[in-house]
């Protein structure tokens, strides 16, 4: 409440890498990340996240992580709409970025 | 309180067809004192009397049809007790607390999320308390009859083992006695635990209460008639409680010590079925019993009574009793305490929020000086201590809440305050947007808006824009027939047989929209509903059927506030007429941007025209008016394509193939649908279709009807306001995304298939066009209100939002969206 921020900004691109001891909670923690972003590569996701998702996204990860044994990183690209679009390329196999105003199938 | 009391005329009289009559069919009737059915509606007679105490029956009945609305709505939310939690944003907001606690609009924000992060191990608690020792708090005994603890109801079930923990507790007492024999403090904590006060009307879940809990022992002249010691065990901690001996009736535990209160039960939050034994044990607070020696060795008995009889004897039992002495609440908020003058404050809601919790817990029976707020951003605590001044600022602050609460008026947004910038419903309160219209009133409209309007706003600080300029969120057309549609975890899967057309996280989707024949899942369904995301259904040709959204129904007045001027004639003709207003407005201001040559004489007409629309005597003479200017558009209109036949052989362009090219041109002379019979007609049609969708979703989203209109009237299964709204929004959206999709070659004559008359999109075409009406939707605007750029669809929700307003008498005008 008492720092001014610019609120409701829209999102961020984050890399989220995890290392994780033990298998059941590896399957957990994919499963969570699927559902806030792509998945780049094993243990890799890159999501779009707003503050508000990025906060739910932690909560979900710190009650399936064991915290003396696992780790999740952040890792901020910047804004989705501006550094963070632009920062990934790829060797090898291709990596796209979606977009376009709208998802049609 | 049921809604069979709504029974028909035809349900009550059975055989009296003369009831039947057409005002009595469908009217709920005063359920009449000799029907033979009486009985099976005593029930509900009852729950109604007692509902609404002192109302007659047939008032009632009266009040709960809708047509007394005021009267019956306002009673009932006035007397709920109100939760501390909203008091909290009555003090931060007054608006704020009738959007969450009236309106019940939340939305979630990071703050919120976090929020409820913290609170999530805080509200895991049983949320058990002991009871207050009424008895030996001489002050507090003589406390108003309000005194509800939450302790829970006595245990029935017999033959309970204690927690480890509580066994644990007990033996610590034993020994902390043992030690000195002087009562000794000690804390505990009581967690997630609600409780209210009638006096005040309010209830309270306090996220963690430390409990001083003080050991005392009992006299030790209590001597015991028992058989048994299990018989002692049995009976011993009733008599902590009444000194008198207990009555052995009871074989089971002892019922704690809130018998003697009003118990408020039914507030309390009750965990699983499972867990409540544990909940419920009373000897984790009521008493710890030391065992005492086996009946003949006592040693530190002071005299062993002589068995009185073989079958029962007098024994010494002593007795431990740990009681509370003094409760604090400690409230857990995400933020950073306020930095005064000396040292840390708190805020002023937070303060509000505490001192009812310590009030509260007073009114329980509780001897309570203090709270304590702890703010996480920084791990401090700070106290605040109870005074009689404090007192009355909360009881004030109740009050005026309460009043609130029960008028039909929300209050005025904050002046320019920094507390909007943060708070997660700004964008639906819109303060800045709101006080700027209440101010810049009727002449904004009529003449020259624009230069009377910026005079005004020049002199007013331009609002502050509060939400982001764009969803974060996409919407996802589906259009591929035979397609599938299912749901992985939070992700949404396309199929076509067996291969992934496509997957969308439910985080990224704002709407889908499905065209012919797709397939959807319930479990789809039900999760899109869950996450507010709605479904709208087309045809394949893009006939906008409905759509499925989940239950969030709020702003009940928006809709009453709607129903009623949809009534009212002058209303209905006094906001159609700036719908039109806008509308020819825009379509000048279309015209004279993008037309290669524009006819003299043209734009003024327009211009004419726009003004004459204010002055329609009626819906007809309106209806009219509107005709003639479309006519004038369109017949401009293909002045504004800018694409011809042979166009397509220019470099850089997909070179289309001389078999596949059909016969089709550009071309527009004049709007024809239902059915299109040219390819500009059909990307309009569709066009209007798709911004017809979301015209009813924004008109959903700020919870009005879209089915009931004011320039177009109901009909059925037709989204007459989202009509409404659209008006002025055609040009900007729908008929320029056809305009840029045309003149970027984005759509190009191999996209159409001709159907006798009508002409049609293929689906590549159409899968072209959404992508076309979408950019244009998310494409950034100035808005010339309020000077800040948004979204086309940001702007479409706020002029709904604005027209809610309007409706409920907020602003003195509905102004129209207007392009310069």
């Amino acid at each position: 409440m008492a720092t001014p921020q610019p609120l409701l900004s829209t999102r961020t691109t984050f890399l989220v890498c995890y290392d994780i001891a033990n298998d059941r909670r590896l399957r957990k923690v994919f499963k969570t990340c699927r559902n806030y972003g792509n998945h780049l590569q094993y243990s890799i996701f890159e999501c779009e996240l707003n503050p508000r998702e990025k906060a739910r996204l932690e909560t979900e990860l710190k009650d399936l992580i064991k915290h003396d044994e696992d780790q999740v990183l952040f890792v901020s690209l910047g804004p989705s709409e501006g550094r963070g679009d632009r920062v990934i390329a790829a060797l090898g196999l291709p990596y796209t970025h979606f977009d376009a105003p709208c998802y049609v199938v | 309180m049921t809604a069979s009391v709504y029974r028909t005329a035809r349900a009550l009289y059975p055989h009296r067809p003369e009831m039947w009559e057409p005002e009595f069919l469908y009217e709920p009737l005063p359920i009449p004192d000799d029907h033979p059915e009486l009985g099976l509606f005593s029930q509900e007679l009852q729950s109604i009397s007692e509902g609404l105490s002192g109302t007659s029956i047939p008032a009632a009945l009266n009040e709960r049809t809708g047509r007394e609305s005021e009267a019956a709505f306002h009673p009932r939310v006035a007397d709920e007790p109100l939760p501390a939690r909203m008091l909290n944003e009555y003090v931060y907001c007054p608006r704020l607390f009738y959007y969450e606690h009236v309106d019940g609009v939340f939305l979630e924000s990071a703050d919120t999320e976090r929020g409820s992060a913290i609170h999530k191990k805080v509200d895991k608690g049983r949320g058990d308390l002991p009871p207050p020792k009424a008895a030996q708090r001489g002050s507090k005994e003589s406390q108003p009859a309000a005194v509800a603890a939450v302790a829970l109801a006595p245990d029935t079930t017999p033959g309970k083992e204690p927690q480890p923990a509580d066994i644990a507790d007990a033996d610590a007492a034993q020994e902390d006695m043992a030690a000195d024999g002087s009562p000794k403090l000690e804390t505990i904590h009581s967690r997630s635990a609600t409780l209210g006060s009638e006096r005040l009307g309010v209830l309270a879940k306090m996220d963690l209460i430390e409990v001083q809990m003080v050991t005392v022992a009992q006299d030790r002249s209590s001597w015991v008639p028992v058989t048994s010691f299990k018989d002692a065990q049995r009976e011993a901690s009733p008599s902590v409680t009444a000194p008198m001996p207990s009555p052995p009736s009871p074989p089971d535990d002892s019922p704690p010590l809130d018998t003697q209160s009003g118990t408020m039960c039914n507030l309390t939050k009750r965990t699983s079925k499972k867990s409540r034994p544990a909940a419920d044990q009373p000897d984790l607070f009521a008493a710890a019993i030391t065992p005492p020696p086996a009946a003949g060795t006592a040693i530190d008995a002071p005299c062993l009574p002589a068995p009185v009889a073989p079958t029962a004897r007098l024994l010494h039992v002593e007795l431990k009793q740990r009681v509370v002495h003094q409760v604090t609440p400690v409230d857990y908020k995400l933020g950073a305490p306020r930095r005064g003058e000396d040292g840390n404050e708190m805020w002023e809601a937070d303060k509000m929020q505490l001192g009812l919790q310590i009030l509260i817990l007073r009114d329980n029976g509780y001897t309570c000086d203090e709270g304590v707020i702890y703010y996480r951003a920084t791990k401090q605590r700070v106290p605040l201590a109870m005074t009689d001044e404090l007192e009355g600022w909360i009881i004030g602050k109740i009050a005026e809440a309460r009043q609130v609460a029960a008028s039909r008026s929300i209050p005025p947004p904050l002046m320019n305050s920094p507390k909007c910038v943060r708070c997660s419903l700004a964008p639906v309160c819109l303060p800045d947007e709101t006080r700027l219209l209440k101010r810049v009133t009727a002449p904004l409209l009529p003449d020259s808006p624009d230069r009377s309007a910026d005079k005004r706003l020049s002199t007013m600080p331009p609002p502050r824009r509060l939400m982001a300029p764009r969803d974060d969120e996409r919407a996802l057309y589906l259009n591929t027939q035979g397609a599938r549609v299912t749901l992985r975890g939070e992700v949404v899967v396309v199929k076509e047989q067996d291969s992934v057309l496509g997957e969308f996280r439910l985080k990224d989707l704002s709407h889908v929209a499905l065209f012919g024949n797709i397939q959807i899942t319930t479990q789809t369904v039900q999760m899109l509903c869950e996450a507010e995301i709605p479904v709208a259904y087309f045809s394949m040709g893009g006939w906008f059927y409905g759509l499925t959204r989940g239950h969030g129904l709020k702003n009940v007045y928006t809709r009453i506030e709607q129903f009623q001027s949809a009534q009212d004639p002058h209303r209905c003709l006094a906001l159609a007429q700036r719908f039109i207003h806008g509308k020819i407005r825009n379509h000048r201001t279309q015209l004279m941007r993008n037309h290669v040559n524009l006819p003299d004489g043209v734009s003024l007409k327009m211009k004419r025209a726009a003004g004459d629309v204010l002055a329609a005597r009626s819906l007809g003479e309106l209806l009219g008016m509107e005709g003639a200017a479309a006519a004038m558009y369109f017949q401009n209109f293909a002045g504004m394509i800018k694409v011809g036949a042979d166009d397509d052989e220019l470099p850089g362009l997909e070179p289309v193939k001389k078999a596949d090219r059909p016969d089709f041109t550009f071309d527009f002379t004049k709007r024809a649908r239902r059915p299109p019979t040219d390819p500009v007609n059909a990307l309009l049609s569709l066009a209007y279709s798709l911004l017809a969708k979301d015209c009813t979703l924004a008109a959903l989203a700020v919870g009005f009807d879209p089915y009931i209109g004011f320039f177009h009237q109901p009909r059925h299964g037709r989204p007459a306001l989202a009509l409404d709204l659209m008006e002025e929004f055609r040009p900007l959206i729908a008929e320029s995304a056809v305009l840029t999709a045309l003149n970027n070659r984005m759509i190009n004559p191999g996209h159409f298939v001709r159907a006798g008359e009508a002409v049609n999109l293929t689906v590549h075409g159409r899968k072209a066009f959404f992508q076309a009406y979408e950019q244009r939707m998310s494409s950034l605007v100035t808005h010339p209100i309020f000077d800040y750029k948004a979204s086309y669809r940001r702007v479409l929700e706020l002029q709904a939002r604005m027209l809610a307003r309007y409706l409920t008498s907020e602003i003195p005008e509905y102004v129209p969206m207007m392009t310069r």
